[in-house]
């Protein structure tokens, strides 16, 4: 078994994970953990679907800002998928899908302010940069064929039109109404930093104990999740999209004045800022690595490997519960269930009532990163596992589950996991936001205290690391010949 | 050009030579059937000569090369995207233009299936796809025709249909085909191919059937 | 159908437009997050109300959800007035050439942080900061805080002549003083620091268990919140209305809205009164 690259691999990762637990602060710090647990689900059971007027109105901008994002990320992304052969664009692309969805929104706050722009173009952004990247990646796959056989002459647009944008279509298609979901979800968080969407209200209620208001907005977020194929049919989505934009909330003006001052004096740096020039640049900066980013960083890699090693061991736990070989029907609906709620609640949601119940520590954090990704990977394993056929005198229970199944899907559950490596850690510096020591926390200490050329230092770093860790992983899936469909 | 002359035609493949070199001289009205065992060559001559005659060819290849998702009439409207405007074939591909329409339909009417202009091609069976692609090529009306076993998947009288019509509409053409029978009727100059090289190339009325045996 | 619909949203949309214009000359506030929303809610409803009655004007208060978020709101002029703490109103008026306070409560002339503690502490009310708070776990309010953060980690290091960091075993911001409050009685934090005034007003509604959580040593008194109003102000919205604004501050006496804050009365104050804020900020590195 040793012999095996995929199976060293996961042994490499799975040591460095334990490790990382000896240097991590893993820690239950909340006195009676389970008491809030168990007040939480009661919230739950008993949701208070009335506490506030805005909550609709809440779940209105949570689904117009999202529709708006990803429309306008789509045809970015499109577009930049068109050009995508050309280095300087995948490095653009690269980066501005590099920095996640909080911290474009932390940026925008500081000069648009409440704005819709901003809610906008903090999921535009790196939707852009997701979209060309698998816009590019369909296009790619089609048919070379019809197009050599085009008459010489016909135009470059014409071919496009003719011979690529038909044969992918089902493909883009699937792949854009697919986004449109990650986008609730994006939308749906960007309230936690002050837009109108369902986190303002969720963290409100959250913060307040009142569990069965935020039980509620829990329960109309999964409804709204789980009837997509109800509600976004073809034919209405050119109201959607034309109607969107107008249920944004009005928000405040934009000052443009305000743009420039952030791009000429907030993140300049304080030293060129106060004319100390190089000088005082290098200290500052060394400073700046020294205090925050090297603890940020350290943070956020120790996290982000015992994070992906969890949502390994808790994809192999949670696949059997949707797969066809084992239980019967009632199990498995429970476990479809389950999995839906895990892959819906965004981690930072996930994340942020963790940390309510459990006090702070990494432990929430990895719990909520492996719940929500395991979630995701467990349900694309499970389905998976339900396409194989085994023989009828095939073994039965673990044996079955040990000799039959994983050996069989262990390499695209690899693929997948690699494939999320990268977003694991995007949500982990993220998460520092709320009160963990990664990147994220750092930045947001920046920010908080108005030093945006920090702030901005911080956030480049992160992409930095985000974009490492792309291409390590795409070395490892291409070193052990993994292959995987996009996931967000 | 209704003609060419083309030499030193060579390909590899995996470092293997494949075809060549050889020489190949057609006239206009030249009805050249290709003949020889499968793996002969035939398909590889096919597209080397549509490269070197720059496309300036009716092409019917092997895999046929629809594109799955647009129905029969784009598929078949795609012989002639070099002929109109990015802006017309653009509007084509939403909402098609009367005068075109009629055009497409009449050929499909020609190859016996009209009902199935707006049908998308995926839906349709192995034989409509070839008819599909044969429509494409006539559609393109280019002075030579390319085409590469075009009635393998038709049943005898459509399959003699179509060569009746592919003999009519192309003055000058090169057809692969394996089935020795159809080559003698329709076309007027037999080239055997034979591990890459011409091994026979003499007109229709000179040959009988038992020469072309003796390539398989 | 379809078509009819997409009217309709654009009738509607355009009608939004013109009334966010139409309102553009909105008088807009907002304050420090610095306990639960819905009490901030409505506390700032009811002033939102009284000064569009003072001042004739339409009056609207927003919540934003971190103290930075009110400062940058306050500099990007997407609000005119702010209720802030000490650090913020120094951060927000540095920030705004010409700002200026002109309000605070009777009680920010001499504000008070109380560190508190769980009773699994054992720790009792001193004179001063305990020693014995080294190696508990700590939790401060909000990152941008003057009696969550600044005030504390002034006399956390003058005691202790080290970073908060080094000298409790883990350090954290919960965002507020309710949160504080409840974290440290539900003994998730050991140790804590907050706002007296939200301390005493939880206690008066009996909102805190005394069994779990107790008071173990309070600062010495500090300037704190305060009425800051933009410098642009007058030119916008007339000739004299800072004046009127900070009058109708004054002159606030509905016992219920004061109660809320919970502040006895308005009176006025300047920006040098903050004097000793900024000095403090700058040298524990906070603003530059």
């Amino acid at each position: 078994m040793l012999s095996y690259p995929t199976v060293r691999t996961s042994l490499i990762f799975l040591a460095i994970a334990l490790v990382g637990l000896l240097f991590a602060d893993i820690a239950i710090t909340a006195n009676n953990p389970w008491r809030d647990l168990g007040n939480f689900f009661l919230g739950v059971l008993t949701p208070n679907f009335f506490s506030s007027e805005g909550l609709l109105t809440a779940l209105l901008r949570t689904v117009a800002f999202a529709f708006v994002g990803v429309t306008v990320g789509g045809i970015c992304g499109f577009l930049l998928a068109l050009v995508y052969r050309f280095l300087p664009v995948r490095i653009f692309c690269a980066f501005i899908r590099a920095i996640h969805e909080l911290f474009w929104a932390l940026i925008f706050l500081q000069f648009f302010g409440f704005h819709p722009l901003t809610g906008v173009l903090a999921i535009a952004i790196p939707y852009s940069g997701i979209f060309a990247k698998v816009y590019s990646e369909i296009l790619e796959e089609a048919d070379p064929e019809p197009g050599r056989l085009l008459p010489p002459g016909t135009g470059t647009i014409t071919a496009f039109l003719y011979t690529k944008i038909p044969d992918c279509w089902i493909q883009l298609r699937t792949y854009t109404a697919y986004r449109l979901e990650c986008g609730l979800r994006s939308s749906a968080i960007l309230g936690f930093v002050g837009l109108p969407t369902l986190g303002f209200y969720l963290e409100t209620s959250f913060s307040q104990g009142m569990y069965s208001d935020a039980g509620a907005m829990l329960i109309l977020f999964y409804v709204l999740i789980a009837t997509i194929p109800l509600w976004v049919k073809p034919k209405l989505l050119p109201v959607y999209i034309l109607g969107a934009p107008f249920f944004l909330g009005d928000g405040f003006p934009i000052v443009w004045g305000n743009v420039e001052r952030f791009f000429t004096q907030d993140i300049v740096p304080s030293p060129l800022r106060d004319g100390e020039g190089l000088a005082g640049l290098i200290p500052w900066l060394n400073e700046l690595m020294v205090e925050q980013a090297l603890p940020g960083i350290w943070n956020t890699v120790i996290l982000t490997q015992i994070a992906l090693v969890a949502t390994g061991i808790l994809t192999l736990l949670a696949f059997p519960l949707i797969s066809n070989h084992f239980g019967g029907p009632i199990r498995r609906t429970s476990g479809h269930v389950f999995l839906v709620i895990a892959r819906s609640t965004p981690e930072y949601i996930l994340a942020y009532i963790l940390l309510q119940l459990w006090g702070p520590s990494m432990l929430p954090a990895v719990v909520a990163l492996a719940l929500h990704n395991g979630g995701i990977i467990g349900h694309l394993i499970g389905r998976q596992t339900n396409t194989i056929r085994l023989r009828s005198d095939a073994p039965q229970g673990f044996n079955r589950y040990s000799w039959e199944l994983v050996p069989r899907v262990y390499r695209s559950f690899l693929a997948f996991l690699f494939y999320r490596w990268e977003i694991i850690m995007r949500e982990t510096a993220i998460l520092g936001i709320l009160g963990i020591y990664t990147l994220g926390f750092y930045v947001d200490s920046a920010i908080q205290s108005i030093r945006f050329d920090q702030a901005m230092v911080l956030i480049l770093i992160t992409a930095m690391l985000n974009i490492g860790v792309d291409i390590l992983g795409r070395y490892i899936r291409r070193k052990l010949a993994l292959q995987t469909m996009p996931t967000c | 050009m209704a003609g060419f002359d083309l030499s030193g035609l060579t390909a590899s493949f995996g470092g293997e030579r494949v075809i060549g070199p050889l020489t190949l001289k057609v006239k206009e009205g030249d009805q050249v059937a290709l003949v020889g065992k499968s793996g002969a060559g035939k398909s590889t001559l096919i597209r080397l000569i549509h490269q070197r005659v720059d496309g300036q060819s009716s092409l019917v290849p092997q895999d046929l090369g629809l594109v799955n998702a647009l129905p029969v009439f784009h598929n078949v409207f795609m012989g002639q995207l070099d002929k109109h405007s990015t802006w017309y074939n653009t509007v084509t591909l939403v909402r098609p233009f009367k005068q075109d329409r009629k055009q497409v339909l009449e050929l499909l009417d020609a190859l016996r299936m009209s009902e199935k202009l707006w049908i998308p091609t995926a839906s349709l069976s192995g034989g409509q796809r070839q008819r599909v692609a044969i429509a494409r090529a006539l559609y393109r009306n280019a002075p030579v025709l390319l085409a590469d076993e075009p009635i393998s998947a038709l049943d005898g009288p459509m399959a003699h249909h179509v060569m009746q019509l592919l003999r009519d509409r192309f003055k000058t053409s090169v057809i692969a085909l394996h089935d020795v029978e159809m080559a003698m009727k329709y076309c007027n100059r037999i080239v055997g191919i034979q591990n890459g090289q011409v091994a026979l190339d003499e007109p229709t009325d000179q040959l009988a059937a038992a020469d072309i045996m003796s390539l398989y | 159908m379809t078509h009819n619909l997409i009217r309709k949203l654009l009738i509607i949309g355009l009608c939004s437009l013109f009334a966010a214009t139409a309102s553009a000359q909105t008088f807009i506030f907002t304050a420090i997050p610095d306990e639960d929303e819905t009490k901030l809610v409505e506390r700032f409803r009811g002033i939102a109300d009284y000064l569009s009655e003072e001042l004739d004007a339409d009056v609207k208060y927003i919540p934003v959800k971190s103290y930075a978020a009110a400062v940058s709101a306050f500099r990007n002029n997407q609000v005119q007035l702010a209720w802030f703490g000490g650090l913020s109103g120094v951060q927000a008026r540095s920030l705004v050439p010409g700002s200026q306070a002109i309000a605070q409560g009777t009680e920010d002339q001499a504000f008070y942080v109380y560190f508190i503690a769980h009773e699994s502490t054992g720790l009792d009310r001193a004179d001063s900061l305990p020693q014995e708070v080294r190696g508990k776990t700590f939790t401060f309010g909000s990152k941008g805080s003057t009696s969550g953060r600044l005030i504390p980690e002034y006399h956390i290091r003058e005691t202790f002549g080290e970073a908060p960091e080094d000298v409790f075993s883990r350090v954290g911001y919960s965002g507020n003083h309710t949160r504080t409050l409840r974290l440290v009685e539900s003994g998730t934090y050991e140790v804590g620091a907050m706002n007296f005034a939200v301390w005493e007003k939880e206690l008066e509604n009996e909102n805190i268990d005394t069994d779990a959580v107790k008071v173990i040593w309070k600062t010495p008194g500090f300037p704190n919140y305060q009425w800051s109003i933009r410098g642009d102000v007058d030119e916008n919205y007339g000739e004299g209305f800072t004046d009127r604004v900070r009058e109708a501050l004054l002159s606030l006496d509905d016992p219920e809205l004061l109660e809320s804050f919970p502040r006895s009365a308005f009176i006025p104050a300047s920006n040098d009164d903050y004097e000793p804020i900024r000095k403090v900020a700058k040298e524990i590195g906070i603003i530059d």
